[in-house]
C-alpha cells in the first residue's frame, strides 16, 4: 500500500514539474518610451533649490549645503515651454514673470545631446547658448521636470573643473 | 596741459592696479592647494626694487620663511612677474608643516632681503575651509557670483561681543564695491528673516540691487546685521554686529 502511495506521489510531483515548465505567453513590451516627447509642453516652476557643491563635497552639515529658495523670490512665476516639430526639439520660450531669470534666453531653439536618452539640453538664441542638465525623466509616475544649472569656477583650475553651485529647478506640467 | 593729462592717466592706472592687488591663482584655494600670489608693489617702498622677498604669517603664526628680518632666506625670494610685480607660489600645509584644519588665514608683505624697504601689510586672506566651523556671520553659498542668490546669515550663538550675543537683528546692511574699490550707490538696509532660534538671514541677488558705473563691475560687498538690545534701564538700544567682507568669485 505504501509503495502504491509513494509511486502515486512521485507521478503527481513529476506531472506538476512538467506543468510548471510550460512556456508562458509574454505580453508585448510596447514601444520604447519617448523621453524627448515627454518634455514637450508648458512647464511652470514649482520648486527651486540652491546647493553649495563645495561645502557638500567637504561633507559640511546640510543646513550649510542646501537651501530651498522657492519663496525668496517669486521663482514659481517662471514658465518654460518646449515645442517639438515632427517629434524633434524645435523652439522654446520662457516667461519669467516676477521670477529672477533662471534662464536668461526668452526664446530660441533647443536641442538635446542624445535623442534617446537626453541628459543635456542646450538652449540657443542667436550666438548665445545656455546649457541645463536633466535631473530625471518625466515618464511614468514621475511628472516633474527637474532641470539643473551648474556653475563652475572660472578660469578653470589646472587640476580640472571645480563645481561650486548647482541650482535645481522643478517644474510641473500645465 | 598734456603733462597734466598724462599725470592723471598715470594716477588712474596706478589706482586701478592697486584695486586688483594682490591677485591669487587660482582665486579660490584651501590650505592644501597650491596658490600663486602676484603682488604689484607700485607706490610702495618696494617700487623699483631689483629683488623681493616674502614675509608671510597668519593665524598659525610666522611661516618658516620669516627667519630673520634683516636676512631673509633664499626660500622666501619672489619671482619677477613684470615691472614692479612679484609672485610667489606656495602650499600652506607644506610651508607651515601643519594640518589644513589649523590654517585659517594668512597675511604677507614684500620686503628687501635686508629689510631696508617693505610694502604695507596685506590681508588677512582666508583659506577655503576644509572643516565646517560655525561662525556668527556666514554667507551662503560660500562662493558667490554677482548673479547668484546670496544669503547672509547671523547666528547669535557665535556672537563675540556682548551686544552681538544679546541683539535681536531686525535689518541687514549691504555695502557694495566695484573693481576699483569704489562704493556702488548707497548701502542697502533691509529687513531680515528669522530662520532659527538664534539665526537670522537676508537674501538678495547683487546684480538686481546694485548697478555699477559704466565699464565697472561689482567685485565685493560688506554686510552687517543691525538690531536691538535692552540696556540696564530697560530702554531699547540699537546696535550692529561687526562687518564681514565677501569678494565675488567669477563663475561660468
Amino acid at each position: 500500500m505504501k509503495i502504491v502511495l509513494k509511486t502515486g506521489l512521485i507521478i503527481v510531483a513529476v506531472a506538476m514539474l512538467f506543468t510548471a515548465c510550460t512556456p508562458e505567453a509574454h505580453k508585448e513590451i510596447g514601444e520604447a518610451r519617448n523621453i524627448v516627447a515627454s518634455l514637450e509642453g508648458t512647464w511652470k516652476l514649482s520648486k527651486a533649490t540652491q546647493v553649495d557643491e563645495d561645502a557638500a563635497f567637504k561633507g559640511f552639515p546640510t543646513y550649510v549645503t542646501t537651501m530651498d529658495i522657492t519663496t525668496i523670490y517669486p521663482y514659481t512665476d517662471f514658465v518654460l515651454k518646449f515645442n517639438l516639430t515632427n517629434g524633434v526639439p524645435s523652439t522654446f520660450t520662457t516667461i519669467p514673470g516676477g521670477s529672477p531669470a533662471i534662464i536668461k534666453l526668452t526664446s530660441g531653439s533647443w536641442t538635446v545631446d542624445d535623442p534617446a536618452f537626453p541628459k543635456v539640453i542646450t538652449l540657443t538664441s542667436g550666438s548665445t547658448t545656455e546649457k541645463t542638465t536633466l535631473g530625471g525623466y518625466t515618464v511614468g509616475p514621475n511628472s516633474t521636470l527637474k532641470l539643473k544649472v551648474s556653475k563652475y569656477l572660472f578660469p578653470t583650475p589646472v587640476a580640472g573643473p571645480k563645481l561650486l553651485i548647482t541650482y535645481i529647478y522643478e517644474f510641473v506640467k500645465q | 596741459m598734456k603733462k597734466l593729462v598724462y599725470f592723471i592717466c598715470l594716477m588712474l592706472a596706478g589706482y586701478a592696479a592697486r584695486a586688483q592687488n594682490p591677485v591669487f591663482t587660482p582665486s579660490s584655494f584651501t590650505a592644501q592647494d597650491q596658490v600663486t600670489l602676484t603682488f604689484d608693489v607700485t607706490g610702495t617702498g618696494m617700487a623699483g626694487a631689483t629683488d623681493a622677498y616674502l614675509w608671510l604669517w597668519g593665524n598659525a603664526g610666522d611661516s618658516p620663511l620669516n627667519t630673520s628680518w634683516t636676512n631673509s632666506p633664499d626660500a622666501a625670494k619672489m619671482t619677477a612677474a613684470g615691472t614692479n610685480k612679484w609672485s610667489f607660489t606656495f602650499t600652506a600645509t607644506v610651508l607651515w608643516g601643519l594640518p589644513a584644519g589649523q590654517l585659517q588665514n594668512f597675511r604677507f608683505l614684500v620686503k628687501k632681503r635686508d629689510g631696508s624697504a617693505q610694502t604695507p601689510d596685506q590681508g588677512p586672506f582666508n583659506f577655503d575651509p576644509l572643516i565646517f566651523t560655525a561662525t556668527m556671520l556666514r554667507v551662503f553659498p560660500s562662493k558667490v557670483d554677482v548673479n547668484d542668490l546670496v544669503t547672509v546669515n547671523f547666528d547669535r550663538n557665535y556672537g563675540i561681543t556682548t551686544d552681538e550675543q544679546r541683539m535681536t537683528p531686525t535689518t541687514a546692511t549691504i555695502t557694495m564695491y566695484d573693481d576699483q574699490g569704489i562704493q556702488v550707490g548707497s548701502p542697502v538696509t533691509a529687513p531680515v528673516t528669522k530662520v532659527g532660534d538664534t539665526r537670522w538671514s537676508k537674501s538678495f541677488i547683487p546684480s538686481l540691487i546694485f548697478t555699477p558705473a559704466a565699464g565697472r563691475k561689482l567685485t565685493k560687498f560688506k554686510y552687517k546685521f543691525n538690531g536691538t538690545i535692552l540696556d540696564p534701564s530697560g530702554s531699547i538700544v540699537t546696535v550692529s554686529s561687526s562687518e564681514a567682507e565677501i569678494t565675488f568669485t567669477v563663475m561660468q
